[in-house]
């Protein structure tokens, strides 16, 4: 097996990795904290890259600014929704039901949104001129484009590791998880905590649709795809675990490049493969710790 | 007096009713109903709106002449969501509630699957547009079913004569999704293409999930098989996610890319504009700019008018199976009687946008599935369909009866299903 095989499989499977991760990340953050499970978390994914769409092909902001505006606008939508809707049924009798119904309910109504306001026909927008050409490894080439996704993966993991370890805010974060009413006796603000941490994740998942909108098919219903590849991440990881979303987006990123490398015709298989047995040997996920969100 | 005057009030009201029904009897009887079902939402959407949109303008060419025997055409839409037990739900009620006298759709092949059962139940007529596995008018073929847009054999065996002309084309290597389209496009092309040629090896197949979002560990893995073409049995979103990703990876500079049944929908073309490369080897149901006839410009301006946008080929399908149920209707002088029906549609020529000067798509009695010509392209610049800068150029057309099942083929097949 040539070298720079190996190494431009390593790259992609990285890229997938950051993409996953910066859904699946937020998608446990909201469990971890706001005790939801967000069906509806790839539908952020879905915003953030019609956003980027809007702002960068539509009304011509450059690429960079048009992306972390495409990330706020998600996060604004998700503060939105854990506002007026999702807080309407904390702590109600059966609540879990409920929140299935609800989250599920805005996959629906968001791609609904999106079909009416920008159609079913697919988006597309141009990567940067200076990052649109390929890095040479050898005879084989990576995407430039993909480096940048991934420095901007790990960043992402760095800051969160920061505001959840050495502010305040993640000081709180971390109580409300551990427990939610006596972080409130406390004095924590609650529920402007919980918007904030909602708005926060679904920024993170826009932040990923917009960083993937070159690169893949901007549609309806492509949130579906993401929602099912991080719910995969996050059982492997460990559900309400920021590091474990991490460690499974790495893990399914880098067992999917590598299994297609060798075993092509088995693609679909790997991903559950590993999740399977994560869940036989490790069924609370590799790195479940309680509280630690 | 008061008394009297409700009396009076509550019979009129009765009255009224009594007539507005028989009103409603007599219109419905008048009408030829078309009951279509089409995925408008998800990720067929744009297929089902196009095709709505298509029927629509089919239906108001047809009634402003004057209807089809002095009967006007009524379309009724239901969102199909793409799933089999919903379609079926639907089309039961077509049938039993609104008495439709022919069902017409459906995206999904797998729904058009389960719909025909119930029109072999019913004995109402299905008119199939644009899905296109073969099974249905090979192994699952039911006499109530019509299909007016052409199936994955075709496009295949048209794939196989054109592959069979590039002499330099000899190490294949395939990627499409893990279902039964993927797989049936990719099949029915090998093996014809098996029967001519000798000297061309498969190195390589990837099978990921339908609407994968990440193709890129799949292409490290291609360009290292280094094949001479990648056939790809993509459609849709899937195929400009494919090509987006593929393109910094100088894919398509180190091989051909051949999707010969849905590359070259014009949803693909129009995706990319900018960076679809040239060269590309791609074909549909219908193209925007071939044949260059007068209908087919006519068409797609009126659809453009109508709708704002360029037509996907899945449009043409629903205008054709409106035209082909008004035709039928009217050689065959009833909407009611399905067995009459059938002997004049299974025999019925009809023009279509899609048809070449000197020729008129037919269909055949054996499967009931539409005889058309088959228009195999590569992308080309061309910037008349905007916002798309690439359309398919540099034809190569096959005769529509050298690309289909012979009756021997189509028997053999559906002996082997019974077993």
């Amino acid at each position: 097996m040539d070298a720079n095989l190996v190494a431009a499989q390593l790259f992609s499977g990285l890229t997938s990795a950051m993409t996953l991760f910066l859904v699946a990340s937020g998608l446990s953050l909201i469990f971890g904290v706001v005790n939801v499970f967000n069906f509806a978390h790839g539908s952020f994914y879905l915003l953030g890259a019609y956003f980027a769409y809007q702002v960068v092909s539509v009304s011509g902001i450059p690429f960079w600014p048009g992306v972390l505006l495409a990330a706020v606008g998600a996060g604004i939508a998700g503060g939105i929704m854990e506002y007026v809707f999702l807080r309407r049924i904390y702590g109600r009798g059966g609540e879990a039901g409920f929140q299935i119904l609800l989250t599920y309910s805005f996959i629906l109504i968001i791609d609904d949104v999106v079909k009416m306001i920008w159609g079913t026909d697919y988006k597309s927008i141009e990567r940067p001129e200076s990052l649109s050409g390929p890095f040479a490894l050898g005879d084989l080439s990576v995407p430039r484009y993909d480096l940048v996704v991934i420095l901007v993966g790990i960043l992402v993991a760095a800051g969160m590791w920061w505001i959840i370890r050495k502010t305040r805010f993640g000081r709180n974060l971390r109580a409300i998880s551990a427990n939610r009413e006596m972080a409130s006796c406390l004095g924590v603000n609650v529920p402007l905590t919980l918007s904030l941490v909602f708005g926060m994740a679904t920024a993170l998942g826009g932040l990923s649709g917009a960083l993937s909108a070159p690169t893949r098919t901007v549609t309806p219903g492509a949130g579906i795809e993401v929602i099912i590849g991080s719910l995969i991440v996050v059982v492997i990881g460990g559900l309400g675990n920021f590091w474990g979303a991490f460690v499974g987006a790495l893990i399914i990123g880098e067992v999917t490049a590598f299994g297609i490398l060798f075993l092509p015709q088995w693609a679909i298989l790997f991903s559950y493969a590993v999740m399977a047995l994560v869940l036989v040997f490790r069924p609370e996920g590799l790195l479940a710790r309680k509280g630690s969100a | 007096m008061r008394n009297k005057g409700r009396k009076w009030q509550g019979m009129a009201a009765i009255g009224l009713v009594l007539v507005m029904g028989l009103a409603d009897v007599a219109l419905a009887a008048e009408k030829i109903v078309i009951g279509g079902m089409y995925p408008m939402t998800g990720r067929g959407g744009r297929y089902g709106l196009d095709s709505v949109a298509a029927a629509e303008i089919a239906m108001e060419e047809i009634n402003a002449k004057g209807g089809v025997n002095g009967r006007m055409i009524d379309l009724i839409f239901t969102d199909d969501k793409s799933s089999t037990s919903y379609a079926v739900k639907v089309a039961n009620r077509y049938i039993k509630e609104d008495k439709v006298n022919f069902l017409m759709g459906v995206v999904s092949s797998a729904v058009g699957l389960a719909v025909t059962e119930v029109s072999k139940e019913n004995k109402v007529i299905f008119v199939g547009t644009d899905h296109a596995s073969t099974a249905l008018t090979m192994e699952k073929f039911q006499p109530y079913y019509f299909r007016v847009s052409n199936n994955t054999y075709q496009s295949a065996a048209a794939a196989a004569l054109y592959a069979t002309g590039k002499k330099e084309w000899k190490k294949y290597y395939v990627i499409g999704p893990d279902y039964e389209y993927g797989h049936r496009t990719w099949e029915d092309f090998w093996m014809l293409l098996g029967k001519k040629r000798n000297d061309v090896k498969m190195v390589g197949q990837a099978w990921p999930k339908l609407y994968e979002p990440d193709y890129t560990p799949y292409i490290t893995a291609i360009l290292s098989a280094k094949p001479d073409v990648l056939v790809t049995s993509f459609w849709g979103g899937d195929t400009v996610a494919f090509i987006k990703q593929a393109l910094p990876y100088k894919l398509f500079d180190k091989m051909k890319m051949f999707n010969y049944d849905a590359g070259g929908n014009y949803e693909v073309l129009e995706a990319l504009p900018n960076t679809l490369p040239k060269g590309l080897v791609l074909s549909a149901r219908h193209h925007n700019n071939w044949p260059d006839t007068k209908e087919n410009k006519e068409y797609v301006k009126k659809f453009k008018a109508k709708t704002g946008r360029y037509p996907s080929y899945a449009a043409e399908g629903a205008y054709a199976g409106v035209y082909f149920i008004a035709e039928g209707v009217r050689q065959a002088g009833t909407a009611e009687d399905s067995d009459k029906l059938v002997a004049v549609m299974e025999k019925m020529k009809f023009k279509l946008p899609e048809d070449p000067p000197g020729f008129t798509s037919y269909m055949r009695p054996i499967d009931h599935q539409v005889v058309q010509v088959q228009a195999i392209g590569e992308t080309v610049p061309n910037k008349s369909f905007p916002p798309a800068t690439m359309m398919l150029g540099n034809w190569k057309i096959y005769k529509a009866e050298d690309i289909i099942p012979s009756a021997e083929e189509i028997l053999a097949a559906r002996k082997a299903a019974k077993k």
